[in-house]
């Protein structure tokens, strides 16, 4: 018997030696192969993003990064400015319900024939009844007004229509049929050579494209699990990795770090309303515990933003006060002093909070504060900010009851508990639908079932905008006008918590231009200028 | 002098490891219960300490105390493997009864049972059933209650028949005593050592597939401390060097299966008649 056991340890002990050699980083020679700077015209990249449903932009493709192989009427640069692609001018009518858009008349399609109005009409019609992702209800018909002008008019003035124009692709009326999500042609910069569903993507540069020609003649695009990706970083067979926060700390030889700023945000979304209603589907709306506006004020201004960027994005992120931070239309005024716990604390005891029966729970009348913080079970950062959030408020008084569940139960809890929910677009339209009263219990928008009549009016406002400057103000006073708003020192709906830098090892000597802020969705986004990818001097 | 050991019979050894067995079994029960929430709150200025004299098994990357997680988990691994063995031992008790003295048809749909449940992996069924009872605690106890009782309805389908035939048995009958008395008076008192038995050997099963179950995401939320959850999350964390997140959990769960193996070899042995005190 005791024979048996020490032999079992033995053995034991070195199964468990040989497991952590196996596991610890080797420093070996592999590097002669990294240190060869590549003088080639091509890149590996494994930066996820594959489309579930093929590269069909009239069902989604291409929203946020580049399309690669079609291209759009405008696009945003660098700074997010809207800026022409396919278009050399548009006009918007004075009532906001026609736009005028008149497009370059150079431009082939890969396959050589020319890009007209018919294209456009074609694709905005065909998104327009695939009724997909692509949100363009409001669009009421497309015309041509000649070989290259285009006129759309809407049912009603939205200045955010333009963000259709940004991010819709345009494809060829004469080659778009069944096959077309696995076989795209467009006018994009690259043209596709080989798709491997799951594996890899294989693209080329189209040489009838009609703007400045990429630099990367050809580009790999590998679809690994996060592990596969920092295996192949390691080995140096990637030029670009898009890593998790809990990698930033590993030294890659050869690559470098990138953290680009985001608007990749993540906060609680709280059920503002009082229980006892129920949605169509008889899902309870509301909860009586975070209606109070004294529990919502109080968890905004205690929580300590700056640990949770340190604690859990590993210093990779930035303080979230609104879903729209740094963004052209935020409203800096949003700004507030965060990890208050005195001020948190003052605030629920005036408001009638107290402890009367000393369970470390504060009570008002026969209410505990207390109400359960759901998270997708799958998401590791959602997890560890819920965790750390219920953590940190609970010497308020305030008890979190955290839940992992998935998206499935989430559905059926979340217009009556308190969600980790993220959000962040280029497009001002998404905090219309998150924080609009005509978006309540509408998919994952409005779930809080947040309404402000202001602020409602601030956005028919924003919408019926014939400028965007004008647009953008009313955006603002949305957020804050000096007295009410929709952010945390207005009514408070959400606490918002923190922006997830996008991380990426890059190769050295890779130049992957000027990145502007990253909109949700960690990886694509950052081919917005592949065009500019090229190698430092 | 002889050695200290050979001074103990068998019995008296099977005894003693016993009971040092259940009484590290119940510290450890005891350090998981007395451990409360607090113990693995969040500290986000300590993560990914390596093993110290404040934190033994280190922190993990919110912080947490892994010492606290881990017996937390082990006694959570341990309640359910109580509940999930005691409900298979019941169910394979009931039907092994039933098969043994009900007749043939009934022998017939228990034997058609236990081998449709064996030939199909207990992890497959564990899964599904648990999946279908909506996962959580609740989901992993039924799926273990209801996954882990064929071999041991086996076991007590046999016993039971064998003592049925047996001439005490019999000549009992002949003298008039009633079935009940029978089923409780002989039959009983024999099947109840194999029922003990069978139940022990059963623990270390069902911690290992409660662990095997959290372990693939299905069972508790993944904040919950469950031994597999913890497991299953160091697997991230091993390629950064952070072994301890792996190494005291496994260690732990590998001498708690190991602790109630020999717990159940040893109540055989003391159980056994055939074994004397030599």
């Amino acid at each position: 018997m005791k024979k048996k056991l020490f032999r079992l340890l033995t053995v034991m002990a070195i199964v468990f030696s040989l497991v952590l050699a196996g596991c610890a980083p080797s420093k070996s020679n592999q590097s002669t192969e990294k240190d060869v700077k590549r003088e080639t015209d091509e890149l590996v990249l494994s930066i996820k993003g594959e489309p579930d449903t093929g590269f069909d932009p009239t069902t989604g493709w291409g929203r946020y990064g580049s399309p690669l192989f079609q291209s759009t009427l405008l696009k945003r640069d660098d700074n997010l400015n809207i800026v022409n692609d396919l278009a050399t001018s548009y006009e918007v009518t004075k009532d906001g319900k026609v736009w005028t858009v008149v497009l370059r008349e150079d431009v082939q399609f890969s396959d050589g024939k020319l890009l007209t109005a018919d294209d456009v009409i074609f694709t905005f019609e065909t998104a327009l009844n695939n009724g997909s992702v692509v949100d363009l209800n409001v669009l009421d018909k497309v015309e041509a007004v000649n070989a290259h002008t285009v006129k759309f008019t809407l049912k009603e003035a939205q200045s955010t229509f333009i963000n259709s124009l940004v991010v819709t692709g345009i494809v060829p009326k004469h080659a778009y049929g069944k096959g077309y999500a696995e076989n795209p042609i467009g006018s994009g910069p690259y043209q596709l050579v080989q798709w491997d569903k799951g594996q890899q993507l294989i693209v080329k540069v189209n040489p009838k494209y009609y703007d400045q020609k990429p630099f990367f003649q050809k580009i790999t695009f590998l679809f690994l699990s996060e592990d596969a990706t920092i295996a192949a970083a390691q080995a140096g067979k990637v030029d670009v990795a898009a890593i998790p926060a809990s990698f930033s700390k590993q030294q890659v030889p050869g690559m470098r770090l990138e953290a680009l700023q985001s608007v990749d945000n993540r906060g609680i979304v709280f059920p503002y309303v009082k229980s006892g209603a129920v949605t169509k589907d008889g899902l309870p709306i509301g909860n009586d515990v975070t209606a109070d506006s004294a529990i919502r004020h109080a968890i905004n201004i205690a929580v300590d933003r700056q640990a949770l960027i340190d604690g859990v994005l590993e210093g990779h992120g930035s303080k979230a006060y609104t879903s729209v931070d740094s963004l052209p239309w935020w409203n800096p005024e949003t700004v507030f002093e965060d990890a208050d716990m005195n001020g948190a604390k003052t605030l629920l005891h005036d408001s009638g909070w107290k402890d009367t029966d000393d369970d470390g729970i504060l009570e008002k009348g026969s209410l505990k504060a207390e109400f359960s913080l759901y998270y997708p079970a799958e998401d590791t950062i959602r997890q560890s900010l819920s965790i750390a959030v219920a953590d940190m408020i609970k010497p308020l008084g305030i008890n979190i009851k955290v839940e992992g569940a998935s998206w499935d139960t989430i559905e059926q809890k979340m217009f009556s508990n308190a969600v980790l929910m993220g959000w962040g677009s280029h497009d001002p339209h998404e905090m219309y639908d998150v924080y609009s009263s005509r978006y309540t219990g509408v998919d994952y928008y409005n779930t809080g079932f947040y309404k402000n009549e202001k602020v409602d009016e601030y956005f028919e406002k924003a919408l019926a905008a014939t400028d965007s400057t004008e647009a953008i103000e009313y955006w603002k006073k949305a957020q804050w006008d000096g007295t009410t708003g929709l952010s945390a020192i207005g009514d408070a709906p959400w606490a918002w918590l923190v922006n997830i830098d996008h991380l990426y090892l890059v190769k050295n000597g890779l130049d992957i231009g000027k990145q502007g802020i990253q909109p949700h969705g960690h990886g694509w986004p950052i081919t917005n200028n592949i065009e500019d990818w090229k190698w430092a001097e | 002098m002889m050695p200290t050991l050979t001074l103990l019979n068998k019995k008296q050894r099977a005894l003693i490891v016993t009971i040092l067995a259940i009484v590290f079994l119940m510290i450890v029960i005891v350090i998981g219960v007395v451990l409360d929430k607090e113990s693995i709150s969040t500290n986000l200025k300590h993560r990914n300490a390596s093993p110290t004299f404040e934190h033994p098994f280190g922190t993990d990357w919110l912080g947490r105390d892994m010492f606290s997680r881990t017996f937390m988990g082990i006694s959570l691994s341990i309640g359910v493997g109580l509940i999930g063995a005691f409900g298979s031992t019941l169910i394979a008790t009931i039907l092994g009864v039933i098969s043994a003295t009900m007749g043939k048809t009934a022998d017939r749909i228990v034997s058609w049972l236990i081998d449709l449940f064996l030939s199909v992996p207990h992890l497959v069924t564990l899964i599904l059933i648990a999946f279908t009872f909506g996962g959580g605690f609740k989901g992993i106890v039924i799926g273990i209650a209801l996954t882990h009782w064929p071999s041991l309805a086996r076991i007590i389908r046999a016993e039971v028949m064998q003592i049925r035939s047996a001439e005490f048995v019999q000549i009992s009958r002949k003298m008039g005593k009633s079935s009940w008395w029978i089923a409780t008076k002989h039959i009983f008192p024999h099947i109840l050592p194999q029922i003990l038995v069978g139940f022990m050997l059963l623990f270390p099963h069902a911690i290992l597939h409660e662990a095997a179950v959290t372990f693939l995401g299905l069972g508790l939320s993944p904040h919950e401390p469950a031994i597999g959850i913890i497991l299953s999350e160091s697997m991230k964390y091993l390629s950064a060097g952070m072994w301890w997140l792996a190494f005291f959990p496994g260690l732990c769960l590998l001498f708690i299966v190991r602790t109630f193996d020999m717990l159940g070899e040893n109540i055989r042995i003391l159980m056994d008649i055939n074994i004397d005190h030599k």
